[in-house]
């Protein structure tokens, strides 16, 4: 294992974390309320997380039938749990437990 | 804020099956503190991809932070250690804690220090605990990175209610499926740009028909 790499990818990440963290606070002095950056902050962010739910599915690696219809059951169960509910902790153990329980226990 | 703990020992046992160190589990938590990001730290150091690979889907990934900040300009302290240290721990979870406090009223700078600094030390911990249960038990860890998916599921429920335009997913579900289609190397650059340009074109419209 090559710990240069790691350690350099550490620092690269953090880097680019905390410049998305810190952007507007040095980029404006104080609250901005420009409507295109309203606009921008309020229809952005949904769009990036259905990108980012597609990208999470591509990182399932699923290539058979009976995984992806366990995927999609597991994706139901934390959909219905967090509209239910509003806890997030909850909807995330419970649909990455049972998603588990079928990829270990019931071998899919 | 305890949330912190079972979802950083997800990352801790994910993080494992790469095969270094455990210590480098915790550090992760230290100085990236990132959730999605560390997670999908796993999968970028597996693809083995380059700094500026890595550089460019961070900042997209974490790019809903700007907006976060925006919206706490005029709540964090003006100056100090302790404006960046609030700035650089200003997570998805930090942030819907600190923004659920009534809009206007704001808070003594201790009290976002103390918010921040806990939800930071519960992550750390996560991290460590996991890594280290891994590496010492090394149990079946397959189907854990479906705690990353579950994650962006969960956000972008939340997201949504807070959204007019509806139409605009399936804008971003059609750049998925092309920008996986078409760049898959590139996925995130190319999808996320494609919803960039769709929102200003949109935005254009909106302003020039007043």
């Amino acid at each position: 294992m090559d710990n240069q790499y790691l350690l350099i990818m550490f620092a690269v990440m953090a880097f680019a974390t905390f410049v998305t963290r810190a952007l507007p606070f040095v980029a404006f002095s104080r609250s901005l309320d420009h409507p295109m950056l309203v606009y921008l902050g309020r229809c952005l962010p949904p769009m990036i997380m259905v990108v980012l739910v597609f990208f999470g599915l591509k990182g399932l690696q699923i290539e058979t039938g009976d995984r992806l219809a366990h995927a999609v059951l597991a994706l139901v169960v934390v959909t219905t749990l967090q509209l239910l509910m509003r806890n997030s902790l909850i909807s995330i153990l419970v649909g990455t437990g049972l998603y588990i329980f079928g990829i270990q226990a019931l071998d899919l | 804020m305890f949330g912190y703990i079972p979802l950083g020992m997800a990352f801790g046992v994910l993080f494992q099956s790469l095969g270094y160190h455990w210590l480098f589990a915790p550090l992760a938590g230290i100085v990236i503190y990132a959730g999605s990001a560390q997670f999908m730290a796993v999968g970028l150091l597996t693809a083995g991809v380059s700094y500026t690979e890595a550089w460019i889907a961070t900042f997209l990934l974490n790019s809903r932070h700007f907006f976060y900040g925006l919206s706490l300009l005029d709540r964090y302290p003006k100056r100090g250690v302790s404006r960046w240290y609030l700035i650089f721990g200003l997570t998805d979870e930090t942030y819907s804690l600190l923004s659920a406090k009534a809009p206007g009223r704001r808070e003594s700078d201790r009290y976002y220090l103390y918010l921040t600094g806990l939800n930071q030390s519960y992550w750390v911990v996560g991290c460590a605990l996991g890594a280290s249960l891994q590496s010492f038990f090394e149990f079946d860890s397959r189907g854990f990175e479906f705690t990353l998916l579950a994650l962006f599921l969960v956000l972008l429920i939340e997201q949504i209610r807070v959204m007019s335009e509806h139409w605009l997913l399936m804008i971003a579900l059609v750049s998925s499926v092309v920008a996986y289609g078409l760049i898959p190397n590139q996925f995130l650059l190319a999808a996320n740009g494609m919803c960039l340009l769709v929102l200003l074109w949109r935005w254009s419209r909106v302003r020039s028909h007043g």
